[in-house]
């Protein structure tokens, strides 16, 4: 009885100084219960689509607030369908479309007019996608779209033009060495696909000297077509205008036979492998380990979302970089990208003398993840992060109809982002231990160090027998 | 993150002109940007500028403290940078179990470290002493991180939706950035309000290891990162932009938790602060709040400015970094600070010989010549609160040398000097600057980056509207002067990478 009454005056008490300190201050602490009020709803832009008839699709989206349009489009190629002697045929095609010049101005002249205007009209071909994009200010539009037509239907693909692209590139081969990070980037990719595979390969002086004008104006030829092209449209204008505007300046660039080629199949033997790169001028070490990842159309991608946040922050920042200040930049992460596998990775850059030490403790948390629920607390904070931010993919217009457009061009449904909340939603420690246990092999991964072996603090045998990789560069026929 | 925040200078200016930006139009833009940017200061100096921002329901928060590397000493170097990172280790509520028992232990681990180095650092140092110390030292650090709760201040900031928690430490500020959901104000108030009032740093020591990492991995494994630091360090023989951001290792190595406390108190104060919030927010509210959890912060003086000053130079200095890597050359004449009108000038000339496809680098160099596969040039290098640099970078083509590149820029610097420039190149540098201008105020981000900034560096958004005023009277002419004035010899540093056999 005794005691209640104290209680009851202590807590009387604290109600009356929260009362008082409430009307003197206000201020709530850091871990105060916060009530957040109603977020003002997203506004949906409208995008609209629109198919012309040479095949080409648009998305659209009017945005007023700059006097600016944008555009940005995907044509169905990339550099996996180069021929392997040509590596380098596809990234050469994508940048002389633009600096070669077209029939009427010579690729100087388009420069010096963008220039002038403050405009960009550039091209280019990645891995899994051709680009060009448009960035002006509106009232320069007209121009730029109608040197933009003349680049995609007439391009003149100069010669001159040609020896610059491949002596850029040859360059780039003698600088592939310089920075460590860029070795190990490289290097990983071919374990995880293999050096050959058109994800993985790069070029080297020989299959630059391989590529001719014709290789170049055949690739064009084959991939360029508006059939195989999706563009995205932002910016100061009227959607029905800017439709009938790109009609008119794109007729000319008429249908071509469609790109069905399939992008190329990944195949990967999980195995346990530990490879070094020796980089004798260095005193940090670059590691990366793991093994082949995923799609994101994956089912279980929203629990492999969840688990990457946790292990990448909850377990490797924490640990290697918080408790054990080893690493600046560290993380773990089951890539998955749209049409062909991502790789699994973890990562660290640490000082040549715990460089092991490191390795050893990012395979335990790998193993762990695997073995071990998460805590209701880690997939609580997980879950709460990714939906609280969801809001942060429509926060332009810009942003949104680039989605769409990317979503369409690698067939996905447009609503990706929706369902992948749902998704996320859903996700369950069970799921989170599932998914880690299904697509995590920690007893397989494959290690490369790349450092300067001398100052390590153990001797990478031990974690098995070494495979040293020669990074050296072929050299340049005379 | 060590970033090298270039602002660019015209900021915010552009604000306004929504509707129909041409070069010539423009007059109305002061009313209409004074109308949309609100300012409120506190009374202990905090400023808060606001820029309401409905299109999403999201906000981005940007603290700008006036500090960064330029404000450190010898002995102290990257210090701006380690508050950038122990800005993020919480407060007396917030990463702790039990700040009162962790406090002990902290306050008894700063005093063990002392004796330690004081030890290793006598003539005849006792070798038993330092082994004692040392385990001692790891007994208490293992101690004092059972209080820690480990990064509960990113827990709890992305729990609630934080899409960029972050900070950036350029030469002349340490930024701290929030994008939250715009439901979330109060909290971000709650929070940071609670970080600049109640700082603990804790977990120091095994910080300061992660920012070695951070150099290693940004400068020491990077040979055009060795070339920045040594080609910096000679290139300003006095003024503080002669160090890297993110500091000298030995400092690192040496910097403790007391000279973090300190200079957290001198630097870090309201006074010392800008915040801008930009986003689907009520200005009223946003000043309301900062009212509510900010002026409880005591105020200070604002800190003494830099006191060193670039001196005179006697000769051209050269520096060359031997490394394992491809050439590569720097080459960097002194110019006045952002607020200098020269600076335009010389914005103008950098834009004009080496920006874009068109520029006369570019195409000298790189489409004619054949002797370099990259060729640019930058003004307001590396920050531009102080005078700093105007620089030319040139990336030899495979078997060429720099000093061919050397002797092209020479060249093309020397025909502006006697020939100016044309009519046209002076049109797109006038076009590209507000074309930039436009880009960067799409993004809520940058644009709390550019209110700040000029505020801070430039003294008032309204400043940066007289910027914009010079930049279109702009002549030939006085680009062609400030080549002249500025682009010689005994103004000049040269960097360059050569290979090593």
């Amino acid at each position: 009885m005794k005691k209640e009454n104290v209680a009851n005056k202590i807590f009387t008490g604290l109600l009356l100084l929260a009362f008082f300190l409430g009307t003197a201050y206000g201020q709530k602490g850091p871990k105060d219960k916060f009530v957040f009020g109603p977020l003002n709803p997203i506004k949906m832009p409208k995008v609209e689509k629109a198919e012309l008839p040479n095949g080409l699709k648009l998305f659209l989206v009017e945005d007023h607030e700059f006097p600016t349009i944008d555009l940005w489009a995907m044509v169905r190629t990339g550099s996996v369908f180069e021929p392997i002697g040509k590596i380098g045929l596809a990234s050469i095609t994508g940048q002389v479309l633009r600096t070669g010049g077209t029939k009427t101005k010579t690729g100087d002249q388009i420069d010096k007019e963008l220039d002038t205007l403050a405009a960009s009209v550039s091209t280019a071909v990645g891995t899994t996608s051709g680009y060009f994009s448009v960035s002006v200010l509106k009232e320069d539009f007209d121009k730029a779209l109608s040197i933009l037509a003349d680049i995609l239907t007439e391009p003149a693909f100069s010669d001159d033009k040609i020896e610059l692209a491949k002596l850029q590139q040859k360059t780039n081969i003698s600088r592939r060495n310089d920075n460590i990070s860029s070795i190990t980037n490289r290097e990983f990719g071919k374990l995880m696909y293999g050096k050959d595979s058109p994800y993985a390969r790069h070029t080297e002086y020989a299959t630059i000297d391989a590529i001719s004008r014709q290789d170049i104006i055949d690739f064009y030829n084959t991939y360029l077509h508006p059939n195989n092209t999706s563009i995205a449209v932002w910016g100061d204008f009227k959607s029905a205008d800017m439709v009938n505007k790109i009609k008119t300046a794109l007729a000319k660039w008429k249908k071509g036979v469609l790109s069905t080629q399939p992008w190329p199949k990944v195949s990967y033997d999980y195995k346990y492998t530990v490879n070094f790169i020796d980089k004798p001028d260095v005193n940090q070490s670059n590691i990366m380990l793991g093994h082949i990842g995923g799609l994101m159309n994956n089912p279980d991608y929203p629990a492999l979302n969840i688990m990457n946040f946790i292990l990448s922050f909850e377990r490797m920042f924490k640990r290697i970089r918080t408790d054990e200040g080893l690493a600046y930049s560290v993380w773990g992460d089951y890539g998955a990208s749209y049409i062909y596998p991502g790789t699994f990775s973890c990562g660290a850059q640490t000082k040549s003398q715990s460089t092991v030490y490191a390795i050893d403790i990012m395979l335990k948390e790998l193993k762990k993840i695997t073995e071990q629920e998460v805590s209701d607390e880690e997939l609580a904070k997980a879950k709460d992060g990714y939906l609280n931010s969801y809001v942060f993919n429509f926060e332009s217009k810009s942003q949104i109809v680039n989605r769409l457009m990317t979503y369409a061009y690698y067939g996905y449904p447009l609503d990706f982002t929706e369902r992948l909340k749902a998704g996320v939603e859903k996700v369950s420690k069970a799921d989170v231990l599932r998914v880690a246990k299904k697509y995590l092999q920690p007893d397989k991964v494959q290690i490369l160090v790349v450092g300067k072996k001398e100052d390590f603090d153990k001797p990478l045998s031990t974690l098995g027998a070494v495979n040293v990789i020669d990074i050296t560069i072929p050299a340049p026929k005379k | 993150m060590v970033r090298k925040s270039k602002t660019y200078f015209l900021s915010v200016l552009f604000l306004t002109v929504f509707v129909s930006v041409t070069l010539s139009a423009q007059a109305q833009t002061f009313e209409a940007l004074v109308k949309q940017v609100k300012v409120h200061t506190l009374g202990n100096g905090m400023k808060f500028i606001v820029l309401e921002r409905h299109d999403a329901p999201v906000a981005a928060f940007h603290v700008y403290a006036d500090v960064g590397s330029a404000n450190e000493s010898y002995g102290i170097t990257g210090i701006s940078h380690i508050l950038e990172h122990m800005a993020f280790k919480g407060s007396k509520v917030v990463g702790t179990k039990d700040f009162a028992a962790e406090c002990k232990v902290l306050s008894e681990l700063d005093a063990v470290y002392d004796q330690w180095k004081r030890e290793e650092a006598k003539a005849t140092p006792d070798k038993a002493r330092i082994k004692e110390l040392e385990a001692k030292f790891t007994d208490l650090e293992k101690k004092a991180k059972d209080y820690v709760v480990n990064n509960e201040y990113f827990d709890m900031m992305m729990r609630e939706g934080d899409a960029g928690v972050n900070a950036y430490t350029s030469n002349d500020a340490t930024q701290y950035i929030n994008y939250l959901p715009s439901n979330r104000l109060e909290f971000w108030m709650a929070m940071t309000s609670d970080r600049f009032l109640n700082p603990v740093f804790r977990e120091f020591y095994k910080e300061r290891d992660v920012i070695m990492e951070e150099r290693r991995l940004g400068l020491e494994t990077r040979p055009t990162g060795k070339l920045f630091e040594d080609f910096m360090a000679v290139a300003f023989k006095a003024h503080p932009y002669h160090h890297e951001v993110v500091g000298h290792m030995s400092d690192l190595q040496s910097i403790t938790r007391l000279d973090v406390e300190e200079y957290f108190k001198k630097y870090y104060g309201p006074s010392n602060l800008t915040v801008a919030v930009v986003g689907d927010v009520k200005a009223e509210e946003v000043f309301k709040l900062a009212e509510l959890y900010f002026s409880r912060i005591p105020s200070g003086p604002k800190p003494e400015p830099v006191r060193t000053k670039e001196p005179e130079k006697w000769g051209e200095r050269h520096v060359i970094v031997s490394a394992k890597a491809q050439p590569y050359l720097l080459v960097g004449y002194h110019m006045p600070d952002a607020k200098n009108k020269d600076s335009r000038a010389l914005e103008a000339l950098a834009n004009i010989i080496g920006q874009g496809r068109s520029s006369r680098l570019y195409q000298t160099l790189v489409k004619e010549k054949k002797i370099a596969v990259a060729a640019s040039s930058s003004s307001g290098f590396p920050s531009d609160k102080f005078p700093n640099l105007i620089v030319f970078f040139a990336v030899p083509a495979a078997g060429k040398k720099s000093a061919e590149c050397l002797t092209s820029i020479e060249e093309e610097i020397e025909k502006i000097k006697k020939e100016s420039v044309t009519e046209d190149e002076l049109t797109k540098f006038k076009r590209t600057a507000i074309k930039n201008i436009l880009n960067q105020m799409t993004s809520n981000s940058q644009m709390a980056a550019l209110l700040t900034y000029a505020d801070v560096v430039l003294g008032g958004f309204e400043k940066g509207l007289e910027q914009i005023d010079q930049i279109k009277a702009l002549t030939a002419a006085d680009v062609k002067r400030v080549a002249g004035q500025y682009l010689i010899k005994t103004n000049r540093t040269i960097g360059e990478i050569i290979p090593e056999k």
